[in-house]
C-alpha cells in the first residue's frame, strides 16, 4: 500500500448545506482534500449547531460546541454572508464564480427567492456543478415538502420491512435518511465532476434523499414487483437459515448476533454447544428454531458478547457483538485501524473524528483541521480570495452582513 | 479507456471512458460497479462457472433468474472466468478499475503485478484484528452500533433486513474509487491505487455520532423502544384511521403547528413542551392524546394538511403503495429491468445529472453472454 493521498486537492466546493445530509456529503469531499467553503450567516447559521437557540446559548458559545456540527464539518472553511443583503449575495456570486461545485439542501423555494438558483449561478459560472439535495427531489408535486432524515426513512417504505410482523412499521435510526443522503450526495458531486473534467460541462444535479433509500429496500420492492405482494416480515429469524438471531449475553443489555448459513458452520456450532447435537438438518432446524434459539441463548448468557464473538469466529461461525456508542470508542478492531483520529479545537478541546471509510494506506486519510468556528475564514476567503479590502470587510461586519457570532434572527420564529 | 460501449447513446454518458471489472460479485461490489454502469461505464462481470452469488439471491423470477441480481447488474457485460482470461489476455489489464471482495478472491497478486487500480470491498477492511472474521450484513450492523438502538426496550434488538450494510459499503466504495480515479485525472495521483474499503466503517456513518456523544459524556440512553429515539419527540410511525403516519417534531414552531393540526391546542404553548428533549421526557403524558387524535384522521389527510403547515410529516407507504405514490411516479423513481423475456420494476438511480442522465433500468446479461466478445462489441 502507498502513502495516503488527498485525491481532490485543488477542487473548490461551495457548501450551502445545513444539518446532517448535505454537510456529510461535502465533508466526504473535504476529507478527500477538496477545499470546502461553508457559507452560513450570523442569523441563519447551520441549524445543526442547535435547533433551539437562545440568547443564553449564544452567550455560552453554544454554536461552537455542538458535537454533531463538529464532526460533519471538519476539514472545511467557514464564512458568514447575509444572502438577503445585496452585498452578501454579490459576494456569494463572486465565490461561486471561482468554484467547481456547489451543494445545497435548502427547502424548496429559498434559493429562487434569493435569486441564487441554478440559472442565476450558471450566469457567473457556466461550468458550475450544482447538487441540490431536497428530501423528495427537485421535481414533482412534493418537491417543496419538508423532511428530516426520519421523514425520509418514513417515506421510503423501508420500515414496513423491518422487525416483527405484529409490530408497527419499524424505524432503524433517529435520522436514517441523512447519512444515506450524504453518501449519495458525495457520489453525485463526484460523478458530475468527472463529467466536467471530461467535457468541461457543468450541470444541475438533482438528488432525492427518499430515493436514496430505495436501494436499501430493494429486496422488498423487488418482491412486490415480482410476486405482487408485500414480503412477510420475519423479525430476527431468516426464512432460509437457522439458527439466525440476536442472543442475550452476560451483562446488562448485552447481545450477540449469530448466523448459521452453511452446514459447516452448523457442525462447528454443535461442537461448541453440545445441546445442539440433538438437532439435525436445515428442515429440522427451521421447524424447531425457537427451541434451538433457547439452547443457544442459554449458552450465550454465560459469556460476554465479546467472548461469544471470539469463540464462534475462531471456528468460522458468523458472530458479532452489539456495540453501543461507548464501546465504539474502545473497539479494538477500530483502534487497530486508527479509525478515530483526534483533533484539538477551540471551545471543546480534544475530539474524536471518524476516518473516511476507505484508504490507500495502512493509515486512514489524515484529517487535517477541526470544524471551523462561525465565520472563521471570512478574512481568508473574502479578502485574500475575493479581493475585499480589510476596511470593506470591517464595514460589512458593522452592517451585520458578515460576522463571527450568531444572532437571534430579528423577528425570530422557529424554523 | 473503454473496451466496448453498448451503444452509441452510451458513448456520451458520464463514464463512457471508463472500464470497470468486478471479479467477485458480492452485493457490495455489485452495487459499487452498478453506479458506474448506471452512468455508462463498461462494467465487465468476470463470473465463475456457477455465476456470481447475486444470481442466487431472492426474489426469483418465474424463469428462475434472480431479480436482485437483475437490479444490481443492468447494463453490464458477463464474461466467464478462466485462468487464461486473467493471466494471458487479462480483462483486468485493460480496466481502469478492478473491484473485488477479498474473501472470495484471496489471491490478488496478479492485479498488483499488472499495476492496475483496485478497490477491495471487504466486511471489516484489509487490516485489523477482525479482517479475517466472517462477515454479514447483520454482523456489520451489530458491530457498528446501529442495531443496539432498534427494537423493544427489553430486546432483543432488531436485525435490519436485506443487504443494507453492503449497499452502504458499495456506495462508499464507489465514492472512494471515483475520488481516486478523479485524482489521477486531476494529476493529484500519478500511480495506480489499491483502495481498502471497509463495509463496517462505511456503516459507521449512522453511529459515529453515538461514539462522539459518549466521549463528550452525553451517551445515548439505552434502547427506548420501537420507533423511539432521542432527542426527538414526537417521533415515530403511528396508526391513523386508514394507514401509517410518520411524525417528526423538532422545533418549537413545528410542535405548535402539530398541536394545531391535531386539535391539541392545550399542549401548544406549555413552556416545558417547547423543547424536544422535554417532550420526550413527557411522552407518557403526550402520547395517549396524540394517538387518540391521530386515530380520528386519515394519514393521507394529515400528511397533506401538515405539509401545508410546514410540518415534516410522512405517509409510510407499503411496498405496494410505493409504486403508486404521485411523487415517485412523476420522477420515474422505479424503472424496468429486463431479464430474458421478463421485466420487473426496480429502484432508479437516486441522483440525476440533468445534462448527462443515467440509465433508467435496462437489460441484464445472461451468464457468460459476452465471454467470446469481451474485447469487442457485444
Amino acid at each position: 500500500m502507498s502513502r495516503p493521498v488527498r485525491p481532490l486537492e485543488g477542487l473548490r466546493i461551495v457548501d450551502l448545506s445545513m444539518g446532517w445530509a448535505g454537510p456529510l456529503a461535502t465533508r466526504n469531499l473535504a476529507d478527500m482534500g477538496a477545499q470546502v467553503i461553508k457559507v452560513e450567516s450570523c442569523e441563519r447559521f447551520d441549524w445543526w449547531r442547535s435547533w433551539e437557540a437562545t440568547e443564553e446559548w449564544i452567550a455560552d458559545n453554544g454554536a461552537e460546541k455542538s458535537p454533531q456540527y463538529l464532526y460533519v464539518n471538519r476539514n472545511k472553511q467557514d464564512i458568514t454572508l447575509d444572502l438577503e443583503h445585496p452585498v452578501g449575495r454579490e459576494l456569494l456570486l463572486k465565490l461561486v464564480a471561482t468554484a467547481d461545485a456547489l451543494v445545497e439542501n435548502y427547502s424548496g423555494g429559498v434559493l429562487p427567492k434569493l435569486k441564487l438558483d441554478y440559472p442565476q449561478l450558471k450566469k457567473v459560472n457556466p461550468e458550475l456543478v450544482m447538487v441540490s439535495m431536497p428530501a423528495f427531489g427537485s421535481t414533482g408535486p412534493w418537491s417543496e415538502f419538508r423532511a428530516y432524515g426520519s421523514t425520509v426513512e418514513h417515506s421510503s417504505g423501508l420500515p414496513h420491512l423491518v422487525g416483527d410482523p405484529d409490530q408497527a412499521p419499524t424505524m432503524q435510526h433517529v435520522a436514517f435518511g441523512d447519512a444515506v443522503g450524504g453518501l449519495n450526495g458525495t457520489a453525485a458531486v463526484l460523478t458530475a465532476l468527472w463529467h466536467k473534467q471530461r467535457t468541461g460541462e457543468g450541470q444541475f444535479v438533482d438528488l432525492s434523499q427518499v430515493e436514496c433509500l430505495f436501494p436499501l429496500a430493494a429486496p422488498g420492492i423487488l418482491h412486490q414487483s415480482v410476486h405482487g405482494q408485500t414480503p412477510q416480515r420475519f423479525g430476527n429469524a431468516h426464512p432460509d437459515h437457522a439458527p439466525h438471531g440476536v442472543y442475550p449475553c452476560h451483562g446488562d443489555d448485552a447481545w450477540a448476533v449469530i448466523q448459521v448459513t452453511e452446514e459447516t458452520q452448523w457442525l462447528q456450532l454443535q461442537a461448541i454447544i453440545p445441546a445442539l447435537l440433538e438437532f439435525g438438518d436445515l428442515d429440522e432446524r427451521l421447524a424447531k428454531r425457537e427451541v434451538i434459539d433457547a439452547c443457544i441463548g442459554a449458552w450465550t448468557q454465560q459469556r460476554t458478547a465479546s467472548e461469544v464473538m471470539q469463540t464462534l469466529q475462531a471456528v468460522g461461525v458468523t458472530a458479532a457483538k452489539l456495540n453501543n456508542g461507548q464501546e465504539l470508542l474502545d473497539e479494538p478492531h477500530l483502534k487497530d485501524r486508527a479509525y478515530l483520529q483526534w483533533l484539538e479545537r477551540d471551545h471543546v478541546g480534544l475530539q474524536p473524528h471518524p476516518s473516511a471509510p476507505f484508504r490507500t494506506a495502512e493509515e486512514p486519510i489524515p484529517i487535517t483541521s477541526p470544524a471551523p468556528t462561525l465565520g472563521q475564514h471570512n478574512h481568508a476567503i473574502l479578502v485574500d480570495l475575493l479581493g475585499l479590502s480589510t476596511d470593506e470587510l470591517q464595514q460589512l461586519e458593522q452592517q451585520g452582513v458578515v460576522g463571527t457570532k450568531p444572532r437571534m434572527p430579528s423577528g425570530k420564529s422557529a424554523t | 479507456m473503454t473496451i466496448a460501449p453498448h451503444s452509441d447513446a452510451l458513448a456520451s454518458q458520464v463514464f463512457c471512458d471508463l472500464t470497470v471489472v468486478d471479479v467477485s460479485g458480492s452485493v457490495a461490489t455489485s452495487y459499487a460497479s452498478k453506479l458506474f454502469a448506471d452512468y455508462g461505464a463498461s462494467v465487465i462481470n468476470v463470473e465463475p462457472p456457477e455465476g456470481f452469488r447475486t444470481r442466487r439471491l431472492k426474489p426469483m423470477l418465474s424463469s428462475g433468474d434472480s431479480a436482485m441480481h437483475g437490479y444490481l447488474h443492468t447494463n453490464k457485460y458477463s464474461v466467464l472466468a478462466s485462468r487464461s482470461l486473467f493471466q494471458d489476455e487479462p480483462v483486468a489489464s485493460q480496466a481502469d478499475l478492478v473491484i473485488f471482495d477479498p474473501e472470495h478472491l484471496p489471491n490478488t497478486d496478479y492485479l498488483t503485478d499488472i499495476a492496475i487500480n483496485t478497490c477491495a470491498v471487504s466486511w471489516y477492511g484489509l487490516t485489523g484484528r477482525y479482517s479475517s472474521f466472517k462477515g454479514s450484513n447483520a454482523a456489520v450492523h451489530a458491530l457498528s452500533g446501529l442495531m443496539r438502538g432498534i427494537g423493544t426496550v427489553e430486546g432483543p434488538p432488531v436485525i435490519p433486513p436485506g443487504y443494507q450494510a453492503q449497499m452502504i459499503g458499495g456506495l462508499s466504495a464507489f465514492n472512494g474509487a471515483l475520488g481516486h480515479l478523479l485524482a489521477q485525472r486531476l494529476g493529484n495521483l500519478k500511480t495506480p491505487f489499491e483502495l481498502d474499503a471497509s463495509i463496517l466503517e462505511a456503516n459507521m456513518c449512522f453511529t459515529d455520532l453515538g461514539a462522539i456523544n459518549a466521549y463528550n459524556e452525553n451517551p445515548l440512553p439505552p434502547r427506548m423502544g420501537i420507533n423511539r429515539f432521542p432527542p426527538t419527540y414526537p417521533l415515530g410511525i403511528w396508526p391513523c384511521k386508514d394507514g401509517w403516519l410518520g411524525v417528526t417534531n423538532l422545533t418549537p414552531g413545528q410542535w405548535k403547528a402539530f398541536c394545531q393540526l391535531l386539535d391539541l391546542a392545550h399542549f401548544a404553548d406549555i413552556e416545558l413542551f417547547q423543547s424536544s428533549v422535554s417532550r420526550l421526557e413527557s411522552s407518557d403524558i403526550l402520547e395517549p392524546e396524540i394517538l387518540q387524535a391521530l386515530a380520528r384522521h386519515s394519514a393521507e389527510d394529515l400528511f397533506y394538511r401538515g405539509q401545508a403547515m410546514r410540518i415534516p410529516l410522512a405517509r409510510v407507504p407499503t411496498m405496494e403503495e410505493l409504486f403508486t405514490v404521485d411523487q415517485y411516479v412523476s420522477r420515474n423513481a422505479f424503472s424496468q429491468v429486463q431479464i430474458g423475456d421478463e421485466t420487473f420494476a426496480a429502484p432508479s438511480t437516486p441522483f440525476r445529472l440533468f445534462a448527462a442522465p443515467p440509465h433508467f433500468g435496462g437489460p441484464v446479461a445472461a451468464l457468460g453472454a459476452h465471454t467470446q466478445q469481451w474485447d469487442g462489441a457485444p
